[in-house]
């Protein structure tokens, strides 16, 4: 495998894996704003 | 005399006729097929201007000076941000946070893209993407998302950002043609009429001001890149989420998004020389644009499946698939495919807020890309 695609493929797995790291972040800052500034419940 | 000619004359080229040819069909496709026409009329009929032989619009002319002061710096894309920042209703996804993970999973086709351009570009006679940059550019097709297709290519391989903006554009356009086959293909009947109860919550003013400000902060630090693409999205989302800028953030929806669409679109056309333009790399884009978006779709959707394995409340996997940005296209679409499978499902809440989630997650996709490819 060449140093080119080697690069390419350590970047791709880093950047999809960091997506879900961010993303899982932000999960948990709407997690804690929802409990901590609680909107009310809907009627339905 | 020979002023006059010289138009005709450069008409002897075969790539003017084919550009004017392009410039029209894209045209064509704005007005009769309203395939993404805000775009794609002001990019055909840039097109024509900048393919005219002798054209006084470019060689120094206005699209030259526009391509200076929006594209090569990057400002358009980051100007559209903010007016699409104003449009967005984060709630869906604000009271349903667990959609945010089908936005992280369907930018798969931006990196299987990127390195099948990579193994592509390897192959002994083709040219065009010599490197990782190049490959980036191309696999960031996948994020269904133009202003970071643009603001990447532009940074990575200007060279190739009007074929990659076609293929992005192009291919948002045509979501509604691209998803269902994949969707189809990869979930059983049974599954895509899986009922998702609507979450019964309602989000505070207090959430949705702190989010697009906590998000920057967030996505700024942990990958600073991405500060200027996230910043203005969220700052658009803050105008209007504030509730006391409603002039600025109706100014942001309409005039400022109108403008710099004009503005962009007729640039971007302008930067579709034939030199440029007609070569095999740019049927490469095409092909490898298509790819990127299938693979999106299939990564939402397996993802779905996947988390399925281990919940006892089942998600309909078609959810995943609006985890692509192209908002809100991808959610109309799956809510569709919804009720043609029972008429009575609606998972448009959900969709809708896997689909904005794809928007954030496309944009934090772009700026690791931008922090991680040298």
């Amino acid at each position: 495998m060449d140093a080119v695609i080697r690069q390419g493929l350590v970047v791709s797995v880093v950047s999809y894996l960091a997506i879900f790291v961010v993303l899982g972040i932000f999960y948990g800052l709407i997690k804690v704003l929802l409990k901590v500034l609680p909107g009310k419940a809907t009627d339905e | 005399m020979s002023e006059l000619l010289s138009g005709v004359k450069g008409m002897a080229d075969w790539r003017v006729w084919v550009m004017l040819g392009v410039g029209l069909t894209l045209v064509w496709l704005a007005v009769k097929k309203e395939y993404e026409p805000n775009l794609l009329l002001p990019m055909g009929f840039g097109c024509l201007l900048a393919n005219i032989p002798l054209s006084s619009a470019v060689h120094g002319g206005f699209l030259d000076v526009l391509t200076r002061a929006g594209i090569s710096n990057e400002l358009f894309p980051i100007l559209i941000f903010i007016g699409v920042g104003a449009m967005i209703d984060f709630g869906p996804l604000l009271q349903d946070p667990e959609m945010l993970f089908f936005g992280a999973a369907a930018q798969f086709g931006i990196f299987f893209t990127m390195m099948l351009a990579l193994l592509v570009g390897r192959i002994p006679g083709v040219v065009g993407i010599p490197g990782l940059r190049e490959a980036a550019a191309i696999g960031i097709i996948g994020a269904a998302d133009g202003p970071t297709s643009i603001y990447v290519a532009t940074r990575f391989a200007p060279q190739l950002l009007a074929p990659i903006t076609v293929a992005a554009y192009s291919y948002m356009s045509l979501v509604p043609i691209i998803q269902p086959p994949v969707i189809r293909a990869l979930t059983t009947r049974e599954e895509r009429m899986i009922r998702m109860e609507n979450p019964e919550r309602e989000v505070s003013r207090a959430v949705k001001i702190i989010f697009p400000i906590a998000v920057t902060l967030i996505a700024g630090i942990v990958s600073p890149m991405s500060v200027a693409l996230i910043g203005s999205l969220m700052f658009g989302n803050l105008l209007r989420e504030s509730g006391v800028t409603e002039r600025l953030s109706k100014t942001a929806q309409n005039e400022l998004s109108s403008l710099v669409t004009i503005l962009l679109g007729i640039t971007i056309g302008s930067t579709m020389s034939g030199e440029q333009f007609l070569t095999p790399t740019t049927l490469l884009i095409i092909g490898l644009g298509l790819i990127a978006f299938v693979f999106d779709t299939a990564g939402g959707v397996l993802f779905a499946k996947f988390i399925n394995l281990f919940r006892k409340k089942k998600i309909n996997p078609m959810i995943g698939a609006c985890g692509i940005s192209a908002f809100p296209m991808s959610a109309r679409v799956i809510q569709k495919m919804a009720q043609q499978e029972d008429g009575s499902n609606f998972i448009i809440m959900h969709a809708v807020g896997a689909n904005v989630a794809g928007q954030v997650a496309s944009i934090i996709a772009g700026g690791l890309i931008l922090a991680l490819v040298r």
